[in-house]
């Protein structure tokens, strides 16, 4: 994950504090995942939840990237790659946000081309939460959301 | 009363007896007639429009209650009854009218006479009856849809149907189905009724069949129900095939029907496709048909729910003049799904899913000897393709495996992509399992292909070639499905690999391959190609088809005669596995599009390759031209002019 460098010491210890604590709460899971990161695509049980504040929108990806849509969101430890999937910005049932907001993302982090992301399940915004994929880590298509609506179940 | 009187009242008398019974000294002349129901012309196998209707009148009056007998040829072209037998026979009515049962052109095309004849008539009547020859392709194809872009976007669908063509390419009739699962759907039972359209191509047999049908929700909008299919020829009887309308894009095959075939036996088969909440979904397994009763075992991918070894159960109606039929009572996942099939030959049919709600489209292959004598054994040296359908995780993957079947253990090299994040020459291992009955699965424990773990693997028929189905030189193989979380939609098929030599991979070659992209003009997401061309000293250069209806790669748009070329490097430490570091494709002139490809031989008649990007992946096919066919590829099609590779 890419960290912006702080230069003010207070900062830095603002820095290596929230760092510290994003140790405990993201790698931790992170690295204990690890051994079994290959053998389930997305595990539940290792899922994390990050506040932040949007500092990017991507509607498709950058080269390296997961595919589908992207926030950048700034944390206090710097920024995250979050992958909302194919539809997590698309359609009925999507959301959309802007750079600036506050949101709230649960997910499991993954590194993927050598790169860390944070891969989506749930987004909170303004207060409402969206689901980009279900408990298994697959994308939540606009017509599933249609469907799953209409018949009342959940995810 | 003198004697005139008595001689005037005798003559009166014997008068009135003479007409009263018919008395007379002039013969009895029975005719028959043919009043209707001739100079008919049909499609062989299938029922004329109206039946025969012959008139028998004795001396100028209706003969009620006669019997008539008509009789089609024994031989050749001709036509049965409703019995199946080319003689019906029916007795007048009160207008001496008699009236055939339905009559079905045979198998033979040409014309003929049918007769009819009575007692007592000196001729019989004659019927004029034409029977048009063609050819039967069954044709399947799944993707992603353009049209019917609702406010939830674009949509997953599947395609199959069944298309007569005549020795001039005219399209004559056929049947399909076409589901989106989200609101196109074709009529149900009947399907759509294709009345037209043409099959061209060119003598490297690259060219379009058009579709005329009476679904006008499906085609591009100019022209609504026209669909256009891009075909690749491999032999006459085999085709690769791409939707090229711009209507949706998706990969396929068409290949010729042997008919009639009934479905009965053992089968080892592979659905995918999406649920009713739109979530992708495969399921695969084996199934038996005896007395058109379906038992069988199916492993479901599901929305999460991965569920091995249920029972399945249904019925199988009988076919139709174009091999079409339905699949009844299987359930899946408490859903009891609506399936159609198409049979290319009485071991291998095209499955849909006709759900209003969910869809899909898979084959089944018959087990043959792996009906019952399957065992770890049944597996050889192989080399697999795997991919996710339309709306599953974008991933593809392809590789060789070397079975130990006394240990169950198998180790192997493989690429695959997901999303961009690939594998290339990964050493994969692990374990499988094979029941008598050709059931099993396939595990790889090493995590040498990313996220992929677990398969079902179900063995089909030894004779078999699961590629081109028509051509008895197959070896069989086995079908996969994929049974990991998160993988939901992946299906593939394993074929044996017998010739690794690079000096095999020579000569003329379709290709094809279905494409995901993470960066399309637009919001869908993928774009398909078929081509043809000459592969020397590893190099192909060829032409092509590309379908790309998301500005993928290009311009939004189907292009034609598209160069393909790159040269496959043969993989040293891996005999049998090639990189091609760029296949080009020159869309646009001068700005060649770099693919790189992974490629996995199983002989050199059929090779899996995948494209494994940062920003496309797909999974496709090398199947080889027989030497010296290419002159017969364009048979059955009407002709245009060659282009040069």
């Amino acid at each position: 994950m890419k960290r912006n460098l702080l230069t003010k010491p207070s900062g830095m210890i603002a820095c290596l504090t929230s760092g510290l604590l994003f140790a405990i709460v993201v790698v931790a899971p992170l690295i204990s995942q690890s051994a079994d990161e290959s053998r389930v695509y997305y595990d539940v049980n290792r899922e994390v939840t990050l506040s932040g504040t949007v500092s990017g929108v991507l509607s498709r990806p950058m080269p390296g990237m997961m595919w589908g849509a992207h926030l950048l969101v700034t944390t206090t430890s710097g920024t995250l790659d979050a992958s909302l999937g194919r539809w997590g910005l698309m359609g009925k049932g999507g959301f959309s946000v802007s750079i600036g907001q506050q949101v709230e993302l649960t997910g499991v982090m993954k590194t993927m081309n050598s790169k860390e992301v944070l891969v989506v399940r749930t987004v909170k915004v303004n207060g409402t939460v969206y689901t980009i994929r279900d408990e298994q880590g697959t994308p939540v298509s606009p017509q599933a959301r249609e469907l799953i609506g209409q018949k009342g179940d959940g995810l | 009363m003198n004697r005139r009187v008595w001689r005037v009242v005798l003559a009166a008398l014997c008068l009135a007896l003479i007409a009263l019974t018919g008395c007379s000294s002039s013969p009895t002349i029975v005719t028959i007639t043919a009043t209707s129901g001739s100079d008919q012309t049909m499609l062989i196998r299938a029922a004329f429009s109206a039946p025969l209707v012959a008139t028998v009148m004795t001396n100028g009056k209706p003969t009620i209650g006669t019997t008539v007998t008509f009789t089609a040829p024994g031989t050749g072209a001709s036509a049965v009854f409703a019995d199946g037998k080319n003689t019906d026979t029916e007795t007048t009515d009160m207008n001496g009218v008699a009236t055939s049962t339905a009559v079905t052109a045979n198998t033979a095309g040409g014309s003929y006479m049918v007769t009819a004849t009575v007692s007592g008539a000196t001729a019989p009547a004659s019927f004029s009856l034409t029977n048009t020859a063609a050819t039967f392709y069954s044709f399947n194809l799944n993707g992603l849809e353009v049209v019917n872009e609702t406010k939830t976007g674009y949509n997953y669908y599947a395609l199959a149907g069944s298309v007569a063509v005549d020795a001039k390419g005219n399209v004559v009739a056929g049947e399909q189905d076409y589901n989106d699962g989200n609101g196109y759907l074709s009529p149900q039972p009947s399907g759509d009724a294709i009345s037209g359209g043409t099959l061209t191509v060119d003598a490297t047999g690259q060219g379009t069949l058009t579709l005329k049908t009476n679904n006008t929700n499906l085609g591009p909008p100019g022209s609504p129900g026209t669909e256009a299919l891009g075909v690749q020829f491999v032999n006459t009887n085999h085709a690769l095939i791409i939707q090229f309308d711009g209507s949706a894009t998706s990969s396929g095959s068409m290949d010729v029907q042997t008919l009639p075939a009934a479905v009965s036996g053992n089968y080892a088969f592979t659905v995918s496709g999406v649920d009713t909440t739109y979530f992708p979904r495969a399921f695969g397994g084996i199934f038996s048909v005896t007395g058109g009763a379906v038992g069988g075992t199916a492993d479901v991918n599901d929305h999460g729910t991965v569920s091995l070894a249920n029972a399945i159960s249904g019925a199988v109606t009988s076919e139709d003049p174009f091999g079409r039929g339905q699949i009844t009572g299987i359930s899946i996942n408490g859903e009891t799904l609506a399936l159609n099939y198409y049979i290319v030959g009485g071991e291998v049919i095209r499955i849909i899913d006709v759900d209003g709600s969910g869809s899909g489209l898979g084959s089944a292959f018959g087990q043959g000897a792996n009906a019952s004598g399957a065992s770890s054994a049944s597996l050889g040296n192989s080399v697999f393709g795997v991919e996710g359908n339309s709306w599953a995780t974008p991933y593809a993957g392809a590789g060789m495996l070397v079975p130990n079947s006394g240990a169950g253990t198998f180790t192997g090299i493989a690429d695959e992509d997901e999303q961009g994040t690939f594998v290339a020459g990964s050493a994969i291992s692990g374990t499988y399992t094979i029941a008598s009955n050709g059931y099993g699965n396939l595990a790889i424990t090493n995590a040498g292909l990313q996220h992929l773990t677990s398969f079902g693997l179900y063995l089909t028929d030894p004779t078999l070639n699961l590629l081109d189905p028509n051509n008895a030189s197959g070896g069989g193989g086995a079908l996969l499905v994929d049974l990991d979380a998160g993988y939901e939609g992946g299906t593939g098929m394993v074929i044996p690999q017998t010739d690794t030599a690079t000096t095999s991979l020579t000569g003329n070659y379709a290709f094809g391959a279905q494409e995901y992209s993470g960066a399309g003009v637009l919001d869908g997401w993928e774009f398909d190609y078929i081509g043809q061309g000459s592969i020397a000293a590893g190099a192909l250069t060829g032409t092509g088809l590309v379908s790309d209806p998301f500005g993928s790669i290009a311009a939004v748009g189907e292009n034609t005669a598209v160069p393909f070329s790159g040269t496959a490097t043969p993989d040293a430490a891996n005999v049998g596995r090639y990189t091609m570091a760029s296949l080009d494709v020159t869309i646009v002139s001068g700005s060649p599009v770099p693919l790189a490809m992974a490629i996995y031989q199983a002989s050199g008649g059929y090779l899996f390759w995948v494209d494994e990007d940062a920003l496309t992946l797909s999974l496709g096919t090398l199947q080889q031209i027989p030497s010296g066919s290419r002159a017969g590829l364009h048979a059955r099609s009407k002709q245009t002019v060659q282009r040069k590779n």
